[in-house]
């Protein structure tokens, strides 16, 4: 499967979380007594985890784990946040950070970690860590660290190297000491890099050329070269230039250069480890050395070492989604300004002039496209990182679940899914760990073995609709209420009176959770809350259906947030409404014969089954037009997921490419109403919100 | 000395009513105006200015007044605050004067039909001419408008 394509999403995200701790940290520093900052903080580890758990990188996600434990503790008051733990959580966060910014270079985010998580652990047991060392491990990771800007090698420069030892080159690593009472250490310098350069090939220093140019450096300098020549005989040559006090020559071999470029710095410590006495030379006098061959060679090279090229993600800018605001407006003028000059060609008929149109009209339907596919993203670069999560997940809850994903290439506004994200992590979590029985309770329950997850995405008229079935045990009523009492989140008397609507309702409520035991997945009482609070932030809404024993549905229904739609234009009497095409199945026309009452209310007959017809001259108070006076009326079959209606409507006009508008800030929400457009001819006609109209 | 602001003049019926030029976008001679159902009363439609979909209310429905035939006269003043553009049918948008802030006084309870919390004041210009300055933010405030709407239920 591949990654790449939400790895850079995963890099933003990360980012974004890591800055939020830092912060929250700080601010937690300030005044340690607030539990909320803990709180924020607490969910912003527990999505880095998650996040970190869907694409694989396990340190990653261990560290966060045990920070998150700590966290918890404090959260819960059973730890009182001090110096120690400060320091330890504030390692973890740098050592998080440094992971992250591997993975942002290309590579694996693989790091050490297990000196911080015993420190972490030690704090969860209750321990001081500061009281002992941490042992060898901590400090080795210390003390490289601190080097760790000294002479790390890139990959690239590794695989030169490598590539020259294969190629029977020399690869030297010199250390250069100048006497303290030189004038121009950038001049003697200058002559040692000067007298390298003529037979052979620097290929990193620390400091770099440019600022040893510039004198920034302590009289010392260390660097990688390749060379043909004998090392003792070059030393020789180094130390006879003058004010040069020391210079330290090393031959590395393959695995010499591989451990230094493990430890990501070569301190002095380890060239010190490795300058036992040259070892003799061989005498191997390599073919007529050719330094610049050397990067040549390495680029096919550099791919084998380390990760695959493919691994850095994708190139991309950033851009303020309000520039793309700015652009779609401008846009929207062309659109409406085209739809104008398509009209009045159409009226004056002259030849050149329709061709022009034409020709742009063209050009601004693929600019169009342009313009929308900025904003528009796939559900499916979200979805994807699915089903590996839920394979995992089942794995680890030694459950067997399949994960059926439906509609993936519905396409939602880029601010949605960038937010969506998480959320749905979250709800997936939940199904398979709450909601999907083990195998044991499935078989005495006569259900297959293996658990159905369904993750649909569609549309629906301005909405977008993401739902999250399975076929798990269900959400009983008793259960939840009796949890919600004991959490204190309702009182007797209001349990009582609650729907099963209000009752599902309750499992967003903050701090309430009904696993029993902690798991790794889910149920510490953060996520479903964090999920609705972020749906809502969006626009959204969640609906949870649920029979006991049968299953449940998360529907999470989000505003398509799109700027232009295909739309039906109808006339009701002398006003014009559009009706988004993507609620619309069907038009038609229906006698008056053909209407029925059922229980007072006007239904017709659609495909087999009767369908309610809505009047919207009554809903909207339409003046001109009355269909109950008409002998035929036309009707617009329109619906929300499986359920349908026929609105009644006087007349056709077409289908049209419109630009959705707000009303303004100042009038209310218009129950019915999702916007307005501005048509060809100036005037402004409002869209309706068909999903209103199906109960 | 107080400082000097522009004011915009408009009449409703007979009454001269200000409002600061900095509020105003710009003034218009009436507009197709699409009807929008389901709202409060006196907002009329919403029109297309220049690209921008902008609510327009009459304000003498706002006021409470009797409404009147639009004539050659009528114009749309629309006006920008809090964030809020919205469109003032009026009677007549003809005049801008220069306004010294210290000849507003404080209104009496009601002038013209229209009550004292929508005005910022009165003020006296010339010898017999009256100038309502109006309190925008006030005008449009929606808390009042919902309270308003259930008071009619």
């Amino acid at each position: 499967m591949d990654m790449n394509q939400y790895l850079s999403m995963f890099i933003d995200e990360s980012n974004d979380h890591l800055q939020s701790l830092n912060e929250n940290m700080l601010l937690l520093e300030s005044s340690p007594s607030d539990l909320s900052i803990v709180q924020v903080i607490f969910r912003s580890a527990h999505t880095l985890k998650g996040m970190a758990a869907t694409m694989g990188f396990e340190d990653l996600a261990a560290l966060t784990h045990q920070m998150e434990n700590v966290l918890d503790l404090v959260r819960n008051e059973k730890l009182a946040m001090q110096d120690f733990i400060f320091d330890t959580l504030f390692k973890g966060l740098d050592a998080l950070e440094s992971m992250v910014q591997d993975i942002t270079e290309g590579g694996d985010g693989k790091a050490d970690v297990s000196a911080i998580v015993s420190a972490l652990q030690a704090i969860v047991r209750g321990e001081d860590p500061s009281a002992k060392p941490q042992g060898a491990n901590a400090q080795g990771e210390a003390r490289a660290s601190d080097v760790n800007t000294a002479l790390k090698l890139d990959e690239f420069q590794y695989a030169v190297l490598n590539q020259s030892i294969e190629a029977g080159h020399r690869v030297l690593y010199i250390d250069v000491h100048i006497r303290e009472n030189c004038q121009l250490k950038a001049v003697r310098a200058y002559m040692v890099f000067e007298l390298l350069e003529r037979s052979g090939e620097v290929v990193k220093s620390f400091p770099s050329t440019q600022d040893i140019e510039q004198e920034k450096f302590d009289f010392s300098f260390s660097l990688y070269y390749i060379t043909t020549k004998d090392p003792a005989e070059l030393q020789r040559q180094i130390i006879g230039i003058s004010e040069i006090e020391k210079a330290d020559v090393t031959e590395l071999d393959a695995e010499t250069l591989q451990q230094m470029s493990e430890i990501g710095a070569a301190s002095q410590e380890v060239a010190a480890a490795v300058a036992a006495p040259p070892a003799a030379e061989k005498g191997q006098e390599a073919p007529p050395a050719k330094p610049e061959q050397a990067p040549e060679k390495a680029a096919p090279a550099a791919k084998t070492p380390a990760k695959t090229g493919g691994a850095v993600p994708t190139r991309t800018i950033r851009v303020d989604i309000e520039r793309l605001d700015v652009l779609m407006n401008l846009f929207s003028e062309l659109l409406i300004d085209r739809v104008r000059l398509e009209q009045l060609s159409s009226e004056i008929q002259n030849h050149a002039l329709t061709e022009t149109v034409e020709h742009m009209t063209r050009v601004s339907s693929d600019l169009q496209d342009i313009v929308m596919k900025l904003r528009m993203v796939p559900v499916d670069t979200v979805f994807n990182r699915f089903p590996r999560m839920v394979r995992d997940l089942a794995k680890s809850l030694d459950k067997k679940v399949d994960l059926i994903i439906t509609g993936a290439d519905t396409e939602l506004d880029r601010t949605v899914i960038d937010e969506i994200g998480d959320p749905l992590v979250h709800l997936l979590r939940n199904a398979v760990d709450h909601g999907i029985e083990p195998v044991a309770d499935r078989i005495s329950a006569g259900k297959p073995e293996t658990g159905t997850v369904h993750l649909r995405a569609f549309h629906s008229g301005n909405h977008v609709f993401i739902e999250i079935e399975e076929d798990g045990r269900g959400i009983y009523r008793d259960k939840v209420l009796k949890t919600a009492l004991k959490k204190g989140v309702v009182t007797e008397e209001q349990a009582a009176g609650m729907s099963d609507e209000e009752v599902h309702q309750l499992l967003f409520a903050p701090g309430f959770s009904t696993a029993e035991k902690i798991s790794d997945v889910s149920g510490r009482g953060v996520g479903l809350d964090v999920v609705k609070a972020k749906i809502t932030s969006l626009g959204g809404q969640v609906t949870i259906y649920s029979t006991p024993g049968k299953g449940t549905n998360f529907s999470v229904q989000l505003p398509l947030t799109l700027s232009i739609i295909a739309a039906m234009l109808v006339k009701m009497g002398s006003e014009k409404y559009a009706i988004p095409l993507s609620s619309i199945v069907e038009t038609g026309i229906v006698k008056k014969g053909q209407i029925r009452a059922v229980h007072g209310n006007k239904m017709v007959e659609f495909r087999g089954s009767l369908i309610p017809l809505i009047s919207l001259s009554r809903i909207f108070n339409i003046k001109d037009f009355d269909e109950t006076e008409e002998e035929e009326t036309e009707i617009i079959v329109i619906h929300k997921g499986e359920r349908l209606a026929a609105l009644a409507i006087d007349q056709f006009i077409g289908q049209n490419e419109i630009v959705l508008k707000s009303l303004g800030k100042y009038l209310p929400p218009i129950k019915g109403i999702s916007g307005a457009t501005i048509l060809g001819d100036g005037q402004v006609a409002l869209i309706l919100d068909p999903n209103v109209f199906i109960k | 000395m107080g400082e000097e602001i522009k004011v915009i003049v408009f009449k409703l019926g007979s009454e001269e009513y200000g409002i600061e030029v900095d509020k105003v976008q710009t003034i218009e001679r009436m507009l197709p105006i699409t009807r929008v159902p389901k709202t409060y009363a006196f907002v009329r439609g919403v029109i297309n200015l220049r690209g921008v979909v902008i609510p327009v209310i009459d304000l003498r429905g706002r006021f409470g007044l009797e409404e009147t035939e639009y004539t050659d006269q009528t114009r749309i003043i629309i006006v920008a605050v809090n964030e809020m553009e919205v469109g003032f049918i009026v009677d007549s948008a003809n005049d801008v004067i220069d306004l010294h802030k210290d000849k507003i006084e404080t209104p009496p309870e009601v002038v013209g039909g229209i009550k004292a919390k929508y005005l910022d004041g009165v003020a006296k210009i010339g010898d017999d001419r009256l100038l309502i300055m109006l309190n925008l933010s006030e005008v449009l405030n929606k808390n009042e408008i919902i309270q308003l709407e259930s008071l009619e239920e």
